[in-house]
């Protein structure tokens, strides 16, 4: 667009130098053609005039002394400035000037026009009639003040035109910049949004009507453009987002298929296991009784079941990690118990760089539901607790404890056993702090964790009628306080007659 | 002496249980699913019927309380695998080993055995239900 631009200039100003150059030398040769027909006219016709007076003062002068009377008249007109020869002849005679007698080379024949000849003097003949005959009057004027007048008035007229053609290019090139201007500048601010800038304003002054409204409609387009940008990148965000949303989805929906999976299939086997299980236990048993409490094969067989014993331990465990969310029939128990079972398998899968103490009271601290629900609560809090010291190791502090009217807010009046889960690791940021407990809320990569465990464990304390909440200090450690209500004295005897039996 | 019915589709369970309770003093019976078990105590009532919960076909659960129905007299001891806290996912009506457990015991069965259980417990058990 520039070298559109540069192009208009170039040819708005060749258009006017064609203009001047065929106005001008045709307007040059007119004005100087009148310049000149009008000093030559004025001339000429002084001239004869001129002549025509001397012409007739010769035809009046006297008889007596003729000759002397007439080169005294040739005389004056000599010595009036304006003649440059005179002459009178009258038949074969002839009377010159006395003055004028400089070497003339006299033509033959008179000038009609100034200029006919180049001879710097024009002629004029007049025929003096006296009477009896006639006589011959001839006079050449000079020629070349007018002829200098002429070129003057020429050289006057030639300069105009200069002046007029310079200032017509000037003129020319002025308004070309004018025009050209404003159009280079939105040039510039539609190169700009073209590059990506489309934030800048597209704002030329200019006062050519054409350029302010190519200006608004540039605008214009500039502002739909900007409109359609930001249209398109939301909706490429929107769906980004979306897009990101079903996938993160279809990840954990597959994640929890597999975990599902697999409970099942350790279910199956476990179920297996413990079937192949019965008869190696009960068969080993029935061996070690056979044998001598004092020979070796004894000692062999009491390690058989000692392995036997601890393989049924394993895959209860295991059953129990992998055991879903169906709820059983309340009962109460005490809380001691599933905290323990919790402890004794997370001792088996967390190194030995983190200590798992368990500061526990002496009494059974009886709380109502499902005692697994409870296992599921310390296995989630403790593996927390646990990822937050991997790196750093640590100590994992199990407390037990009853508390009358606990200090939170949202804990209501009364009775609780209190299940405190704290570590001593990284922390949790305060942001991050205020959303553990929603669900699929994880800080870990996908796959590591659902994000589903502190919602699960929210979940359950809450089915319980307890509360749970998170104290944490970056950089020192976590605790988590489960309130539980502390089981009645009745439930806890209705209770007690359910499992003795009627 | 006392007559005891085993029944547990798993034939070396079955016949484990059988040797650990002949060894005991006990005249023992093994059914390896429940219609041979009620065809078993058809043919001799035992005094005890011990079986397994989780079987193809006829359910532990249906036959303590068939046994419950037509012979009061018989007292029944359920065993079972799994842990216990954990549910079993394994058949496709998905009921946990504990409902199973806890199914039992409603329908009368007075001892509850988890596989793999030991040979003391297992005599513990049927010495409590036939004291003399």
């Amino acid at each position: 667009m520039e070298r559109l631009v540069n192009s208009l200039r170039v040819r708005l100003i060749g258009v006017v130098l064609v203009i001047l150059a065929a106005l001008v030398p045709p307007l040059y040769l007119g004005v100087s053609a009148i310049v000149r027909e009008g000093y030559a006219e004025r001339f000429v016709n002084s001239l004869r005039v001129y002549s025509r007076l001397m012409a007739d003062e010769l035809e009046a002068l006297e008889e007596q002394d003729l000759d002397r009377r007439a080169v005294a008249l040739l005389d004056s007109a000599v010595l009036s400035g304006q003649v440059l020869f005179a002459e009178i002849r009258d038949g074969t005679r002839v009377l010159h000037s006395s003055i004028a007698t400089a070497p003339i080379r006299v033509p033959a024949q008179d000038d009609f026009y100034l200029g006919d000849h180049n001879d710097q003097v024009y002629f004029i003949t007049h025929t003096v009639n006296r009477g009896d005959h006639s006589m011959t009057l001839r006079l050449g004027f000079d020629e070349v003040p007018t002829r200098e007048s002429i070129a003057a008035a020429e050289r006057r007229v030639l300069m105009a035109m200069g002046i007029f053609v310079a200032a017509s290019i000037a003129v020319a090139v002025w308004l070309s910049a004018v025009i050209a201007r404003p159009m280079v500048r939105l040039q510039l601010a539609a190169q700009r949004v073209a590059g990506g800038d489309t934030h800048t304003q597209l704002r030329v002054y200019s006062s050519i009507r054409e350029v302010q409204e190519l200006n608004y409609h540039l605008e214009h387009m500039r502002r739909e453009l900007v409109g359609a940008n930001e249209r398109l990148s939301r909706e490429i965000r929107e769906r980004e987002v979306s897009e990101e949303k079903r996938l993160d989805l279809e990840r954990r929906l597959l994640h929890r298929e597999r975990i599902a999976t697999i409970g099942t299939l350790a279910g199956g086997v476990a179920h297996e296991f413990n079937n192949i299980m019965t008869p190696i236990l009960l068969y080993s048993q029935l061996a070690a009784e056979e044998v001598p409490a004092e020979d070796a094969l004894a000692d062999y067989l009491r390690r058989v079941i000692a392995a036997a014993h601890r393989a049924r331990s394993l895959v209860m465990r295991i059953l129990t990690f992998s055991r879903g969310m169906d709820s059983q029939q309340p009962t109460v128990f005490p809380l001691r118990v599933p905290v323990e079972e919790a402890l004794a398998l997370l001792r088996e899968i967390v190194p030995t760089n983190i200590e798992i103490v368990l500061a526990a009271p002496d009494q059974t601290l009886p709380v109502r539901g499902d005692a697994s629900l409870v296992h599921q609560v310390v296995i989630n809090l403790c593996t927390n607790a646990y990822e937050a010291m991997r790196q750093s190791g640590g100590r994992l502090t199990v407390t037990l404890g009853t508390i009358e009217n606990p200090p939170e807010s949202q804990v209501r009046p009364g009775c609780y056993h209190v299940l405190e889960v704290s570590d001593t690791g990284h922390g949790i940021d305060p942001l991050v702090l205020a959303h553990v407990f929603e669900p699929f809320f994880t800080t870990r990569e996908v796959g590591e964790g659902t994000g589903l465990g502190l919602s699960v464990v929210h979940g359950i304390v809450s089915s319980m009628g307890g509360v749970i909440t998170v104290r944490s200090t970056v950089g020192s450690g976590t605790t988590f306080s489960v309130y539980l209500p502390a089981a009645t004295r009745q439930l806890q005897e209705a209770a007690a007659a359910a499992s003795t039996g009627a | 002496m006392a007559n005891v019915l085993v029944v547990d589709d798993e034939v070396e369970v079955g016949e484990a249980v059988r040797r650990v309770l002949e060894r005991a003093g006990y005249a023992v019976t093994v059914a390896s699913n429940a219609a041979a078990g009620l065809d078993a105590v058809a043919r001799q009532p035992p005094d005890v019927v011990i079986t397994d919960i989780i079987m193809p076909r006829v359910h532990g659960v249906e036959l303590i309380k068939i046994l419950r129905e037509r012979y009061p007299r018989i007292r029944v001891i359920a065993i079972s695998g799994g842990g216990s806290f954990g549910p079993l996912a394994y058949k496709p009506d998905a009921i946990s080993t504990h409902a199973y457990l806890a199914a039992a015991r409603e329908a009368g069965a007075e001892e509850i055995l988890t596989k793999p259980f030991d040979l003391t417990d297992l005599i513990a058990a049927v010495r409590r239900l036939l004291p003399n």
